[in-house]
This record gives C-alpha cells, structure tokens and sequence, in this order.
C-alpha cells in the first residue's frame, strides 16, 4: 500500500483536496437563496454526487463494453470500480435528495421522508441495479467468468437507463425540479455567484473521480506486480532446490 | 463460429430445433409449467385464505395479481438453461446450436410458458377476488406484454446465473431491479383497465418498446455470454 501512488498522483490528490475543501468553504460564505434560504446549500452537495453517479455509470457500461470486445481484464477492473464509486454516489445523493425533500417539500408532513416519487423510484432502481451487479461479482469465483457475466449484466442494465431517465419522468408528475427546464428549473433560481460554486464543485468531483480511478489502477499494478515477484522468488527457490 | 443473420431459414430452422427440444422435453417431464402454476396456486390462495372474501381495490388486485405473476417466473424460468447446465448438456448446445437460435429458442419457448401461466393465473383471480373484468382484449393485452418483457428480461438474466453458485436466489436479484420499469407499468396499466379507465396508449407503448429493446440488446449480449 505505502508506494502505490507517484509523486504526481499525490500532487493531483492534494490539489483536488485543497479544491474541493474550498469549494465547500465556498458554499458557505454565499448568501441565502430567496424562498429558500440556507436550505439552497445542500444542492452543491447533491448535485455533484447525482452527476457523478451519472459519469461513473456511463463510464462503467463503455468500459464493460470495451471488455466484451478486447477482453483485457484491465478494461473489467476499471468497469467495476467506476460502477462501485458510482454505487456510493449515488447512494449519497439519495441520503443527500432525502434530506432536501425533507426540509423543503415535506416540512410539513412530521413523518414523510419517502413518497415514491418519480426521481425516488428511479434512483432506487439503479441502487438496485448496482447493488446486485456488486452481489453478482461476489458470487462468481472464476475472474474470467466474473468479468464477462458482470459486464453483460453492466450493459444489460444501462439498457434500462433511457427509459429511467428520458421516459418515465414524463409520464409522471414529480417534485424534482426539471433538469432542462429553464423556466422554474435550476438555472432561474440561482445567481451568478452560485452557478460559478456549482461549477467548481462539480470541476472538482470530477477530478476526485479521476483521481480514484487512477488510484485504484495503481493499486492493482502494485498487486500484480507484489504477486509475481511472489511467483518468481517461489520459482527459484525450487529450481535451486531441484539442482541441489 | 460462423454467425449467419437470423433471417435466414437455416437459422430459422435451428431457433425451431431448440425450441422443438424444450417443449418436447417440457412435455414429458412437465416440470416447469407444473412448478410455475402451483408455485401461483399457493401464493394466490395464501393471500385469498387470508383475506377471505374481503373486497380488494383495483390497485391492490393488480399488484397481487403481478407480484404473484413475478414470483411464479422466478421459480420457473430459470430451468431453461439450469437444466442443460445440471444435465450436462450445455456443451452440447454450445458446440452444435449457433447463440442466437439458444437465444431466441429459450425466450420463445418462456415468452410461451408465462403466456400460459397468466392466463391461468387471471382466471384463479377472477374466481377468487372476484376480479370485474370488462374490457377482456385490453386486459390480456396488457397482461400479455408485460409477461413477455418479464420472460425476455429473466430468460438473458438465467443465462448469467445458470453459471454462479446460490443461482436461485441471484436470479431474482437479477432480474427484479432490470423489470422494475415495465413491472410498475404493467401494474399501473391492469390498474387502470380494472378500475374501468381508458388507459392511455403511451402504456402500452411503454410495455412494448421495453420489452423490444431488452430483446434486442439480449440478442446482442447473448453472443458474449455464450461463446467464452
């Protein structure tokens, strides 16, 4: 563990760190949002994680497909772990989206914290998704089988998405606000000087996200590499062993 | 292995042998459809014993009456592949059957078997919850699409667990989470018919187009699940 990182690596660490520590900093010292109030301050918390969530799906079904095609198994680890950050992710932008809701839509309601909303279904299906998909790869011994069965169900499951995203959210009234909607949506409401805090924090994340995968690919070649120097010391001690 | 396009009637031919092969063996073990209709048998009359009589609301009919369906499958569907596997049979159909007649055989021969099963399992509703049925084109309509995305979406998800260890319980796991949309929306759509409403098109719509595209992208994925 101790030299997994290069020294650029932990220079870009300690960047992103000092990055997105000000970014919260930044949070706030901004002013309350009409109507809402300090409340405004967990959306730079919850939409980041929402749109990393976004990123590490997509980028765990390309990488899954890239799997399916070159079969590298390094194209399968990076899969998995972007499809687990994701997991996380996402399940703190719905402990974030929770908290929300909860002082805002249903502040009024005592004990309403779940209403199965539209957005609440659908980001409980991809914890679903995910969840399982993390339960498949425990399962499977073999790492070869494990990643061609965790990749088809990766793409199987991203098939779902545009149905998730794009179509049901329409057939259903929510009290999500519209992401591309300009009128009542995110952009009216928010000022300059917040659009400018979002726009670091999700600059930030990003990089974080980056980071994580790198580190994860380090921490894998560190392994692979700790396990065939085991091998060859193995191999030639009984080489010796044999000559004598 | 050469991959001819599906259109062609050698291909044809061969999605016809796998199918033949599960039907007849079907025929003469019984075993799937028996498991799937009691397995429905005793969840229907567990819940109408309990309840007794007692009046149900269109949207609780509905969501028993999918819940329900959803289990049966998942006791059933699975065997498609987990018997080729548990009789050793599997490399034989991977040397000889091309991917994509398994493919489309194992869904038809499903897509079949749940068609069965939820007209069996509407007509013990109608006889149970005393279930007011109007519009019958509208209802089996619904019933049927949303049965077939469900025997689609389980078919590719056997494929994957037929090869893990504890494959009963993952093959629920894998399937629930990737039905969900369509299974909220056929719940919603039968709702919507036993209450009496017009139901929009946009439903049925929905029903079709998911169970068309999990179809498609299966047939993509089935190649690279098979041929390792």
């Amino acid at each position: 563990m101790a030299r997994v990182l290069s020294r650029g690596d932990k220079l870009f660490g300690l960047i992103i760190g000092l990055w997105l520590a000000g970014a919260t900093v930044a949070v706030f010292l901004l002013p309350p949002v009409v109507n809402l109030g300090y409340k405004a301050r967990m959306l730079f918390f919850h939409i980041p994680m929402a749109w990393i969530a976004v990123v590490t799906f997509f980028m765990g079904a390309w990488w899954a497909f890239r799997y399916l095609r070159t079969r590298s198994l390094d194209r399968f680890y990076l899969s998995s772990l972007s499809n687990r950050i994701g997991l996380v992710f996402s399940f703190l932008a719905t402990v974030s989206g929770i908290i929300y809701s909860k002082m805002t839509w249903y502040s009024e309601a005592p004990w309403t914290f779940w209403t199965w909303d539209v957005r609440q279904t659908t980001i409980f299906i991809l914890l679903l998704i995910y969840t399982a998909y993390v339960v498949l790869g425990f399962s499977i011994e073999n790492e070869e089988t494990r990643a061609t069965i965790s990749s088809v169900y990766s793409l199987f499951s991203f098939a779902t998405v545009p149905f998730l995203v794009f179509i049901i959210p329409r057939l259903y009234f929510s009290v999500h606000p519209d992401l591309t909607d300009n009128e009542g949506g995110l952009g009216s409401g928010l000022g300059f000087n917040m659009i400018i805090v979002l726009v670091i924090a999700l600059v930030g994340i990003t990089a974080f996200y980056v980071w994580m995968l790198r580190y994860g690919a380090a921490h894998r070649r560190s392994q692979i590499a700790e396990l065939a120097r085991i091998d060859a010391e193995e191999g030639s001690t009984r080489n010796g062993e044999e000559s004598e | 292995m050469q991959r001819k396009p599906l259109l062609f009637p050698d291909a044809l031919k061969s999605v016809w042998a796998v199918l033949r092969k599960d039907a007849l063996s079907e025929l003469r073990s019984k075993y799937a459809f028996s498991t799937l209709a009691v397995f429905a048998l005793t969840c229907l009359s567990a819940i109408s014993m309990s309840i007794a009589g007692g009046d149900l609301t269109p949207l609780v009919q509905s969501v028993l009456l999918w819940v329900i369906l959803f289990f049966s499958a998942m006791a059933g569907l699975g065997r498609v592949f987990v018997q080729e596997q548990d009789a050793g049979t599997l490399l034989m159909l991977k040397v000889y059957a091309p991917p994509q007649a398994v493919y489309f055989g194992k869904v038809i021969f499903n897509v079949l078997v749940l068609l069965c099963l939820s007209l069996l399992v509407l007509l013990l509703f109608i006889m149970f919850f005393g279930m007011a049925v109007t519009d019958w084109v509208v209802l089996i309509g619904a019933l049927w699409l949303g049965s077939a995305g469900l025997s689609v979406v389980a078919t590719m998800t056997a494929a994957m667990a037929a090869q893990v260890q504890g494959r009963s319980t993952l093959f629920t796991i894998l399937t629930f989470p990737i039905i969900l949309p369509e299974f909220l929306t056929a719940i919603e759509t039968t709702r919507g018919i036993l209450a009496g409403e017009t139901v929009a098109a946009s439903q049925f719509l929905f029903l079709g187009g998911y169970t068309l595209v999990a179809l498609i992208v299966g047939s993509i994925l089935f190649d690279y699940l098979w041929v390792e």
